[in-house]
């Protein structure tokens, strides 16, 4: 019961609905630093480990412990969105998700996917339950990450996976005429969903960048606890 | 002994396996003129470090059980614990730093913090051991001395503050810059015996001059003179900053951060210096025993030669003379002839033969005063028994020690070796509280307990070279708990009233998982069961504990409230009612949904970057959960939890994986749940071992 509660209050889940990305396909979170990209990808996680399912987190620049307070903070948020939880009962699920959650910090010249698909087959091999989904936070989407991600893409076909990534815009850089921050509009075509983060008055404004039908939907969050306002 | 005790410490050396801990005992040795040539850990020559006595260790090259030594530097007196480095020895390091005043932490420049350093941190913050920490290994390649102090920080949430710089470093280490006196020490000769202070080299005086500034900002907070003489912008003495510095690590607020490289002979001696500034005399710290003629009371202990004395054994060895019996006075002090009594039971027993420790060599003395560390001959005690003058009945606070998780039977294989095997055991188990022995009733034979394959396989070993007794071992057993999860009644009648004196007991009430090992709550009212047998009931209840019905593994985690029951005025008795608490147990327990428990390891594998998919799917193929991997430089550190019984024969399969380049260490975490299927093989591989019974 509490898991099905949890997921209808995901902010995530109101926002970009329950249908998630298909196998193989990218999602992007974009933001100027400091908005609550990384907050953002915890909360797509969280609703993923509610489902049962198991994720890959890997950060290029959050040590673990860090990556772990990240998770027990959206999960916390989450809980006390639903008003009163008997907390040995929210506790209880804690154990049972955190578990399904696997974090890798790694340095982004050093990051390989060639590891992860070392991880994966090994998983393969031994009939365990597979990840549904990576979350890649940190990738410098300023430089050229094409190599990067036709690995990464051949991993989530191969492996049925949808990718989250986390990308940086900068304030001074306008959007282009497609409507997207320039990070973005060099590698859209490989994105299925994409939202965007943007500060305004005292809430963030959530936009929809790519999403089908969704596109240009608009949505505000608390910036303390990235549930919907 | 010096009476004087501002000079002398008390320290020991801590860190995580092959951090050098050992060959940074053996220079620190050789400067302070106590050996006369150095040998390595496992160096050419076979010889084998002097801290590594036992053959054993030699062998692997590991540290097994903690030696004490004694050495002088500038006329103080050094007493050195040197500690092994593997978890499973990790009783050893609790029992040194429960009579430690200082450690050195000893980390490897290129690895950092790693898990047992945790672990050891873990162990001093327990009992509030000040600490300086030494990167060691600054000449290898990869060698990062401010990574560590930055990971001292993350990590282990030290206030590391950086006392030296590196002149070079990897093949190019020269020497280092010592911050407080702004010199460049190097060190010449073959052994690095001749210290060189010169000025410090054009190219490293900015950075020492920014990092002086670093540490005198650190450091000023701990004392009034520095900070006064910052603001009033007056000369700032080598004397303020020492003041400042030691003041802070003896509240454990900073830790010191050193370099050098041990291997090398570069930068012990100045460490050496370190530990007499920076490291507590035993007069700094204040050390508490338990008064027993004042209901327990707590006593703070001074380092009084008058008073009477309080002393505690913490380490026994069997030596060629009979138990060796390592102990620290904490007060008054231990003189041949004295007479003095073990607070445990109160037995009178007369000091004989005092001996100071230099490794596996001795030296005779009179004495040993408060403060200091020594050993006694011929006195027969347990680790952990206090000493005191007739008259006073302290004793020390006892030492966390875990339970074992691990054990195998052994078998003797001829007469003589049981005899021999008997010896062992009665020995291994006085010397080390994490490992236990019983016979198995059922089988007879003889099971050890230990926290890890290799804790167990050492005493094996030490078993035919010392006390010539061969033995085979059995494969090694999880020692697997039960445990009930839901609440459940019981209501049991026990009768036997057919010829004869009869029996007869009810007992009614319900029981509950709790997180005690065993709780028993009375709430019987009316005299429904008269009170003189409420404590057989108890023991009934208890009596169960020991063998679940379920599996015969241990029960742990049960509360029982006995509620309501019945006697009758001739046919009730204590045994009655102890076959009515037992029928009970077991009428509740089925109902109550047990389950098996099992020990979860904490696994940290640090393995080559190239390594760590295949690493990773070590772990799961274990039915292990990967917490996290982390990259540090070339290496990555990949955290996980792991069932025990998974667990046997990794580091083989481990080091064909990886071509030998990854390592793991692996430590008690906390019991969970089997999951069914496992459980259900647990259950079947027991029905065949009863069967083959």
């Amino acid at each position: 019961m509490l898991r099905k509660d949890l997921i209808q209050k995901s902010p995530v889940v109101q926002i970009l609905g329950s249908e998630y990305l298909g196998q193989g396909k990218f999602g992007a979170v974009v933001s100027r630093a400091g908005v609550g990209k990384t907050q953002f990808l915890v909360q797509i996680a969280i609703s993923l480990l509610l489902e049962g399912k198991k994720i890959i987190h890997i950060s290029l620049y959050d040590p673990i412990d860090k990556i772990n307070v990240r998770y027990k903070e959206g999960y916390t948020n989450l809980i006390d969105s639903i008003g009163y939880i008997d907390p040995q009962k929210a506790a209880r699920l804690w154990d049972d998700i955190a578990p399904c959650k696997f974090g890798i910090t790694c340095h982004e010249n050093t990051f390989s996917p060639k590891n992860i698909r070392d991880y994966l087959v090994s998983l393969k091999k031994n009939s365990l339950e597979m990840p549904a989904m990576i979350v890649v936070d940190g990738l410098d989407f300023d430089r050229d990450c094409s190599v990067v991600l036709d690995r990464l893409s051949e991993l989530g076909s191969e492996f049925s996976l949808a990718i989250w990534f986390s990308m940086k815009s900068h304030r001074e850089q306008p959007f282009t005429d497609k409507g997207f921050p320039v990070q973005l509009d060099r590698v859209q075509g490989r994105f299925d969903k994409a939202v965007y983060l943007q500060p305004k008055e005292d809430k963030i404004e959530v936009v929809i960048l790519k999403d089908g039908i969704k596109v240009n939907e608009r949505h505000l969050i608390e910036p303390a606890t990235m549930m919907l306002a | 002994m010096l009476k004087d005790l501002k000079r002398v410490r008390n320290i020991g050396i801590s860190a995580h396996i092959d951090s050098g801990k050992t060959t940074l005992t053996e220079r620190i040795l050789f400067y302070t003129n106590r050996i006369h040539q150095i040998h390595e850990v496992k160096g050419k020559d076979g010889a084998g470090a002097v801290m590594d006595s036992m053959d054993l260790e030699r062998e692997r090259g590991i540290t097994i059980a903690s030696a004490a030594t004694h050495c002088e530097w500038n006329k103080n007196d050094i007493n050195i614990i040197d500690t092994p480095g593997h978890v499973d020895f990790t009783v050893e390091v609790e029992r040194s730093l429960r009579v430690l005043d200082g450690v050195i932490l000893v980390l490897c420049s290129v690895s950092g913090v790693q898990s047992q350093s945790i672990t050891v941190d873990q162990q001093m913050k327990r009992y509030q051991v000040p600490c300086i920490a030494f990167v060691n290994k600054c000449d290898r390649s990869g060698a990062n001395p401010y990574r560590v102090a930055k990971q001292l920080r993350d990590k282990l949430g030290h206030n590391s503050v950086l006392m030296q710089i590196p002149i070079g470093l990897e093949d190019k280490l020269k020497g280092v810059v010592d911050l407080i006196s702004m010199q460049a020490l190097y060190f010449e000769g073959d052994n690095g015996e001749n210290i060189i202070a010169k000025e410090i080299p054009a190219e490293l005086q900015d950075e020492a001059a920014t990092k002086r500034e670093e540490m005198i900002d650190a450091v000023s907070m701990y004392s009034d003179a520095l900070t006064d003489a910052i603001l009033e912008e007056k000369e700032i003495t080598e004397a303020m900053i020492v003041d400042a510095v030691r003041r802070g690590t003896i509240a454990r607020e900073m830790t010191p951060v050193f370099m050098g490289s041990a291997y090398k002979n570069t930068a012990v001696q100045p460490l050496l210096d370190a530990v007499l500034k920076f490291l507590p005399a035993p007069i700094d710290i204040s050390n508490e025993a338990i008064d027993h003629n004042r209901n327990g009371e707590s006593v703070t202990l001074t380092s009084d030669f008058d008073k009477p004395t309080v002393a505690l054994a913490f380490k026994l060895e069997d030596g060629q003379y009979g138990q060796l019996t390592y102990i620290r006075v904490y007060q008054g002090g231990l003189k041949k002839g004295d007479t003095i009594i073990n607070s445990r039971d109160g037995k009178k027993v007369k000091v004989g033969r005092l001996i100071r420790m230099h490794a596996a060599e001795m030296e005779d003395i009179e004495e040993i005063p408060a403060g200091h560390i020594g050993a006694m001959f011929g006195i027969d005690c347990a680790s952990g028994d206090t000493f005191v003058s007739p008259g006073i009945n302290y004793s020390m606070i006892a030492m966390h020690i875990m339970e074992p998780v691990i054990s195998l039977s052994i078998i003797p294989v001829d007469n003589k070796s049981q005899i021999n095997m008997s010896k062992a055991l009665n020995r291994f188990t006085k010397e080390d509280p994490t490992f236990r022995t019983y016979v198995d009733k059922e089988t007879n034979e003889t099971i050890i307990q230990g926290m890890g394959e290799l804790h167990l396989e050492v005493y094996v070993e030490r078993m035919k070279r010392e006390y010539k007794a061969e033995v085979q071992t059995g494969q090694p057993r999880v020692a697997y708990r039960e445990t009930i999860t839901q609440k459940a009644e019981f209501n049991y009648t026990h009768k036997k009233q057919t010829g004869g004196s009869g029996q007869y007991g009810r007992v009614s009430g319900f029981m509950e998982p709790c997180e005690e090992e065993f709780e028993f709550v009375n709430k019987v009212t009316g005299g429904r069961i008269p009170t003189n047998y409420i404590p057989a009931c108890e023991k009934g209840f208890r009596g169960c504990m020991d063998k679940g019905p379920k599996l015969e593994f241990p029960v742990t985690g049960v509360r029982v409230t006995l509620v309501d029951g019945a006697y009758h005025a001739v046919d009730s008795s204590d045994m009655a009612f102890q076959s009515a608490a037992r029928g009970g147990f077991l009428e509740g327990y089925q109902k109550a949904k047990p389950v098996i428990h099992e020990p979860i390891m904490k696994v940290v594998i640090e393995t080559p970057n190239e390594f760590q998919g295949s690493c990773m799917g070590l772990i799961n193929q274990r039915r292990g959960i990967i917490l996290g991997s982390q990259e540090e430089g070339v290496m990555s550190v990949i955290e996980s939890q792991v069932p025990l019984s998974e667990m046997f024969g990794f580091s083989t399969i481990l080091r064909s994986a990886t071509q030998g380049k990854a390592q793991f260490t692996m430590e008690f975490s906390s019991y969970k749940q089997v999951p069914q299927s496992v459980a259900e093989s647990i259950m079947k591989a027991k029905e065949e071992d009863k069967k083959k019974k």
